[in-house]
């Protein structure tokens, strides 16, 4: 019974199936439009922003750490000393999330009712900075370095052997918080996945005040009156990074296999590596030819496909399913909006792309080490 | 006052938040501080302390128990003393009140005699100012100056004589006091003397027993090992030893070596704690390790250089001890909550490999001293001929571990070989050539079918010419094998090989002794395998066959030789000639094309690889799979096969194997296993194919290490040597080689090693194994103690190119040895350097005509030593029996050195024990005062008066200057072959009563 709960684990964990379960479920747990919020009310998925349902989210994540805690294999990764502060991120996202959304929920009931939100203050009602904020910032910093001290003490630093040029560790393993970046590394090229993605995550972020001009919600929690940026931002979030660090940690096993959380980590899996570049797909699946000498030809398709992707798709959308949307924010804000969220978007769409048609890159220059 | 509802928060409410904060720190403070000092080491230390204390007390009682009568007088005499010294008490009073008064007066004297004494340095400086400038600006004041100065230097002279004074009457006093004392001071010294050792050990319980502490040192005591203070000198801390010699790699950087290992293993270097449990106990071999009079003291080669470990590892785990077996790892994980920590590369060796350290700085010895489990492993390697197929660069293979197989026709038929290929231990129980075929990885019947096609293929292509050996001719060659057997257990086969048919007699103890005998192959079975023609000839003249093998020839007469070829070809193995086998003509083609194809497609593309078998004939096909099967099993790793001279070994480079990260040894599928190195190689070499089980792998890929059948201790010694193979690294002058520059030497004593002398012959009291067959010394191959001083290097070039009868009651022989000059000369260097006689060239000893040459010649009469006896002079033969016989004394001028004679004579047991040789008898000088001394020693005995060195020395004498045939061996020979040997049995007790005579 337990085994085939294991089992069933195991399958669901395969990234294809939970990322995939993920990306459908995520509009209907953060639902973005009408359509979206009356199946997210129908289903019921709205309880999981009540109290009933963080207790159900600890009870569901607390019993699959205990039931892995007694598993043979999860409990080889479960304990390391590295992976502790994913149990912990696991936890403290969920209590964190609930906590605002819950919140937000009540807000947005209250907003409906016309009512202020709870947080509403006279504005002419202040609050002093000391005692009031200070003295509570030392008394966490107070409790903080105290859980700090036990955890140094009670849990050994995971130091390794020196580093050997000619001995890697399999797997191996960037820090915890890197473990998205490391995953997306299965996808794209070292210059996009570890240079151009965090570089845009960071800019992209500095830049929201800019593009979402959207004042309400401005000191008080709601998810009703900015649901669109909630879910796209959520999903960035929760689904492209936390996501793909639990899969980096407890998931990644010897050789960068995937291994379901109760599977053995046996060093002997193979798994095929035979990807195919798009040019390859045109040139000698479709057309049924070798391929054209001339790299830029070669590439052609890619490149094409990437200029439609990032330079005809925002204009397009802005005539069509966005034309109010790009009246609304204008030209420039289009622009940056549509660059980073293509960027984002195109990480599942290229995950997608190598599940589906095993896609190795679409644009693929290795002479150049420009790959894409 | 603050008004409370101003606050956005409860203020009460958030100091009692800050309150139970602040504690909480303070607990998790506190906590990190105990957790940061409660060091495993110290909980040891502690205990060691207390260990210390319970020796040292029960030491003292010891002591004290020893002084016990003695200590009762002198502490009477010392309370009578203090007694007379108590009835005194008023007169000492007042002489101390007074010396204190005295000391007063003194005091202010030498206060104005020094006062006094300063203002005369001053005004002698204007004096001698006015003396030689005259005036000041242009004043005359040295008149008024002098007279100052004069006065002064009289009131100087009046402190002085005070002073002096006082310092009398002081002196006077004290003495008075003393005399008074002296009684009490005299009886207590007393007692201390007597009590000396009791207070050595109250003086070290003192310091270490907090009981026995006064109040402040107490308290000192405790303050010392506290957080933070104990920064300056705590009492419990850690110890280590900077090992700069002895490096640890860590990839980018050398490190030296920090050993902490005597913070818990305290009692380490201290011999007091031989029986202490661990980690308390004394090193079990201080003489030759850790103690500064040893050859590795602790300061210079500390721990982990032999033993490995995390050298600054100051906990169980933390040093990364490793267990020696299955229960020790249980018995441990209960005891120390033991766990590898895999991330330090080089854990401890388990104490049974620990020797394979020695290798790091003794890589050059044939045998390594005190270890004889790495020495086996090693010679198994030589033997086994691992570095025939792993390259080992500090343990190069020095020949072929097997047969030379050119003229392989010439000595076996081809049925032979292909059943012998297949498995050689069903012909051979014992054999060292390993199994390739019938393994755990070649037994499905696809590959024993390509596996026969193989051998045929290879025998095929060793008996090239079609030639074979055949018995047709045995008869010719076969004499009276009984005779045979005798001689076989008489001329010194023996010392190399055994002959045994019965596995179960074997001994399962392998050692680096027992090795000695089966030097060469156990030579059961030749009756069933070559002919006698063949075996003839090789004990005839065993390099005519094979130039380079290292069995000697024995000089055997051609009847002799007959004889021993009868007698082994008297051992048949019939269950082996059973064996039913396909002849080469029977080969199986299709299977021969597989074989032939899966190869050329290896390298080539399919249709190229077709093309290349269709143009092959029959022929050419035998031989590409013969070729392709000769690289892949690597044959001539051991065997020299024509055609592959030069080709390169085909094993995994050994090298550095003990230092290869375990992720890079490949456990396959086999999960039972401990990951570490040793755990590997120990597996692998008992079953060499184990790795490739549950792998689909094509016939091409599969593993193919042969199985040698290692026995585990074999295996054990095996995995000794292979840890031995590793990168860490010593400065030179820690190798042992660096004292002893002359390369020779060592490869002395690897010939020595490698041609099995000590199979015959005791060398550096290792060997003569042989013994056990002759059955006593005085018949065995002679003891080689002390060769380097004995015989005249030259003398014994000559003898081991010409090997002549030296010892005529022999009937094991000195075999003539193939050697080249190079490797005698290095034999005889690494005799010399081991007794330390270096010369090549010595001035002749002259023999002076003299009283002692008379007195030796007396001495050796037939009234006293009666030499002829026993040894030959010259063509005269001995007076005794044949079984009697010694050395020829007329070749003693060529072949021993004048000095030895005089130390062996002095004690010959000491130089060979077991020898038949008794001391000289030598007369003291009170013998010749007896009435008739003259007529009994002569006048020359006489004259020596009793010194025992210038009458061996005459002896000596007498010997140099004998004259006579010396090479004696024709005579000896015709002597036997005309009455035989008939030794042995006819040993009976009268003769040993006869030698026994003490009246010598």
């Amino acid at each position: 019974m337990l085994q085939t709960f294991k089992d069933i684990i195991d399958i669901l964990s395969v990234p294809t199936i939970s990322f995939t379960f993920l990306t459908v479920a995520f509009p209907f747990i953060f639902p973005p439009s009408d359509w979206f919020e009356k199946v997210h009310r129908k289903l019921g998925i709205w309880r999981l922003w009540t109290k009933p349902g963080f207790y159900g989210g600890m009870i569901a994540i607390t019993g699959f750490f205990v039931i892995g805690y007694f598993d043979p294999n999860f409990h080889i990764t479960l304990t390391k000393a590295d992976n502790f502060p994913i149990v912990l991120m696991v936890y403290s996202m969920f209590i964190t999330i609930w906590w605002s959304m819950y919140q937000a929920y009540e807000n947005d009931a209250r907003l409906e009712k016309g009512l202020k939100p709870m947080e509403y203050n006279d504005p002419d009602d202040k609050v002093l900075v000391w005692p009031d904020l200070v003295y509570i910032e030392f008394i966490a910093l107070i409790l903080f370095m105290v859980f700090l001290i036990v955890w140094s003490i009670l849990v050994a630093a995971p130091l390794e052997e020196p580093a050997n040029p000619a001995s890697t560790p399999n797997p191996s393993k960037a820090p915890w918080y890197f473990l998205g970046l490391q995953e997306m590394l299965v996808y794209f090229d070292p210059w996009i996945a570890g240079i151009v993605f965090p570089m845009f995550i960071i800019i992209g972020m500095m830049a929201i005040p800019y593009m979402d001009v959207n004042k309400k919600g401005d000191g008080y929690y709601s998810f009703k009156e900015r649901r669109i940026g909630m879910f796209i931002f959520m999903y960035g979030w929760l689904v492209l990074w936390l996501f793909l660090i639990v899969i980096g940690t407890f998931f990644r096993g010897p050789n960068w296999n995937f291994f379901g959380p109760f599977e053995f980590w046996d060093p002997h899996k193979v798994v095929p590596l035979n990807n195919v570049n798009l040019s390859e797909y045109v040139w000698v699946k479709l057309l049924g030819q070798g391929m054209p000498a001339n790299i830029l030809l070669r590439e052609s398709i890619g490149f094409l496909a990437l200029v439609g992707y990032m330079g005809f798709l925002p204009i397009l959308l802005a005539k069509t399913w966005l034309k109010n949307y790009f009246q609304e924010i204008g030209p420039v804000r289009y622009t940056f909006l549509m660059m980073f969220g293509l960027s984002m978007l195109a990480l599942p769409i290229k995950m997608y792309m190598r599940w589906l048609f095993n896609l190795k890159y679409i644009i693929a220059i290795p002479e150049w080490f420009f790959n894409i | 006052m603050f008004k409370n509802d101003e606050r956005y928060w409860n203020i009460h409410q958030l100091n009692k938040w800050f309150a139970i904060s602040s504690v909480l720190f303070v607990a998790a403070f506190v906590w990190m501080f105990i957790d940061d000092n409660d060091d495993e080491y110290k909980v040891y230390q502690r205990n060691f302390r207390q260990l210390e204390i319970q020796m040292a007390e029960a030491e003292l009682a010891e002591e004290l128990e020893i002084v016990k009568s003695e200590r009762i007088d002198y502490e009477a005499k010392v309370q009578k003393a203090q007694a007379h010294l108590d009835a005194q008490t008023s007169l000492a009073d007042s002489l101390q009140n007074r010396l204190i008064f005295l000391k007063g007066v003194f005091y202010k004297d030498n206060m104005n005699f020094q006062g006094q004494k300063s203002q005369i340095d001053a005004l002698k400086y204007l004096v001698e100012r006015d003396n030689t400038h005259e005036t000041d600006h242009g004043k005359d004041h040295s008149a008024e100056n002098r007279k100052i100065y004069d006065d002064a230097n009289a009131l100087l002279h009046e402190y002085k004589l005070k002073k002096e004074t006082t310092e009398t009457d002081i002196a006077d006093t004290e003495s008075l006091i003393n005399a008074i004392n002296q009684e009490s001071k005299h009886a207590s010294d007393e007692l201390n003397k007597v009590l000396r050792d009791v207070l050595l050990v109250e003086n070290k319980l003192a310091k270490i027993d907090r009981e026995r502490m006064s109040f402040m040192n107490k308290m000192g005591d405790l303050v010392r090992d506290l957080p933070i203070l104990d920064f300056m000198n705590p009492y419990y801390k850690v110890k280590q030893y900077v090992i700069r010699d002895i490096k640890y790699n860590v990839n980018f950087t050398q490190v030296p070596s920090v050993d902490r290992c005597t913070s818990c293993h305290l009692g380490m270097t201290n011999p007091d704690f031989i029986d202490a449990e661990q980690p308390y106990r004394t090193h079990p071999n201080l003489d030759t390790y850790l103690s500064p009079a040893s050859s590795h003291p602790v300061e210079e080669f500390g721990c982990t250089g032999c033993h490995a470990g995390r050298d600054r590892g100051t906990s169980f785990v933390s040093a990364v001890h490793m267990p020696d077996s299955e229960e020790e790892k249980v018995e441990w994980e209960e005891k120390y909550d033991w766990e590898q920590m895999h991330h330090w590369l080089k854990p401890m060796l388990p104490s049974k490999y620990t020797e394979a350290s020695c290798f790091k700085c003794h890589q050059n010895e044939a045998y390594i001293k005190d270890a004889d489990q790495l020495t086996l492993g090693l010679s198994l390697i030589e033997k086994s001929g691992c570095n025939g197929c792993h390259l080992i660069q500090r343990y190069d293979s020095r020949r072929k571990a097997g047969p030379d197989l050119a003229k392989i026709a010439e000595k076996l038929d081809k049925g032979w070989t292909i059943k012998w290929i297949e498995s050689p231990r069903s012909f051979r129980h014992n054999t060292r050539m390993p199994h390739f075929f019938e393994q755990d990885n070649n037994s499905s019947p696809e590959m024993r079918k390509r596996n026969e096609t193989e051998i045929l293929t290879m025998v095929d292509y060793l008996f090239a010419d079609g030639k074979e050996a055949s018995t047709k001719n045995d008869h010719r060659f076969m004499g009276d094998a009984v005779n045979g057997e005798t001689l076989f257990n008489a001329v010194g086969c023996r010392g190399c090989h055994i002959v045994e048919p019965n596995m179960n007699n074997m001994s399962d103890e392998i050692s680096i002794e027992s090795i000695l005998k089966d030097h060469g192959p156990n030579l059961i079975g030749l009756g069933s395998k070559g002919s006698a023609e063949w075996i003839y000839n090789w004990i005839k003249n065993p390099s005519e066959y094979w130039s380079e093998t290292r069995m000697p020839n024995l000089r055997l007469s051609d009847q002799e030789a007959k004889d021993i070829t009868a007698y082994l070809r008297s051992f048949t193995n019939p269950e082996f000639e059973a064996i039913s086998h396909k002849n080469i003509d029977e080969i199986d083609r299709d299977e021969l094309e597989n074989i032939a194809f899966g190869w050329l497609s290896k390298m080539n593309s399919e249709a190229y690889a077709k093309m290349q078998l269709a143009k092959m004939d029959h022929e050419e096909t035998m031989g590409y799979v013969a070729d392709k099967s000769f690289r892949y099993y690597g044959c001539f790793g051991c065997h020299n096969i024509p055609g592959y001279e030069d080709a390169k070994p085909i094993g995994t480079e050994l090298t550095f194997e003990g230092s290869k990260p375990v992720d890079k040894l490949d456990f396959g599928y086999i999960h039972d296993l401990d990951h570490v190195n040793y755990a590997w190689f120990t597996r692998k070499l008992g079953n060499p194919r184990i790795f490739d089980h549950g792998k689909e792998s094509p016939a091409e890929d599969k593993l193919r290490m042969p199985n040698f059948n290692f026995s585990p201790k074999e295996v054990d010694a095996l995995v000794t040597a292979i840890l031995s193979f590793n990168e860490d690294e010593v400065s030179e002058t820690m190798l042992a080689d660096h004292y002893i520059k002359d390369a020779l030497v060592y490869e002395g004593r690897k010939l020595i090693k490698e041609y099995n002398c000590q199979g015959c012959h005791i060398i550096d009291d290792f060997g003569g194994q042989i013994v056990d067959v002759i059955g006593a010394t005085e018949f065995s191959p002679p003891n080689l103690n002390t060769q380097g001083r004995k015989t005249q290097p030259d003398w014994l070039f000559k003898f081991f190119n010409d090997p002549t009868t030296i010892r005529p009651n022999l009937q094991v022989r000195m075999p003539s040895f193939d050697m080249e000059d190079e490797e005698w000369n290095s034999i005889i260097r690494s005799f010399q350097f081991g007794d330390n006689q270096l010369l090549a060239y010595e001035t002749d000893h002259i023999v002076a005509m003299n009283a002692k040459l008379k007195a030796g010649k007396k001495l050796a009469s037939t009234d006293f030593g009666a030499c002829n006896n026993c040894h030959f002079y010259g063509s005269t033969f001995p007076i005794q029996d044949a079984q009697a016989w010694a050395p020829n004394l007329a070749m003693a001028k060529d072949r021993l050195r004048a000095d030895w004679i005089v130390d062996w004579l002095k004690d010959p047991m000491v130089i060979m024990p077991g020898t038949k040789m008794p001391a000289p008898f030598l007369p003291t000088s009170d013998l010749f005062e007896e009435e008739n001394a003259n007529a009994i020693y002569g006048n020359a005995l006489i004259s020596l008066d009793g010194d025992s060195t210038a009458m061996l020395e005459g002896i000596r004498d007498f010997i140099w200057n004998m004259k006579g045939q010396k090479d004696i061996t024709s005579i000896v020979k015709k002597y036997f072959d005309e009455n035989g040997y008939k030794f042995g049995e006819e040993e009976s007790d009268d003769e040993e009563d006869e030698w026994g005579d003490d009246d010598w």
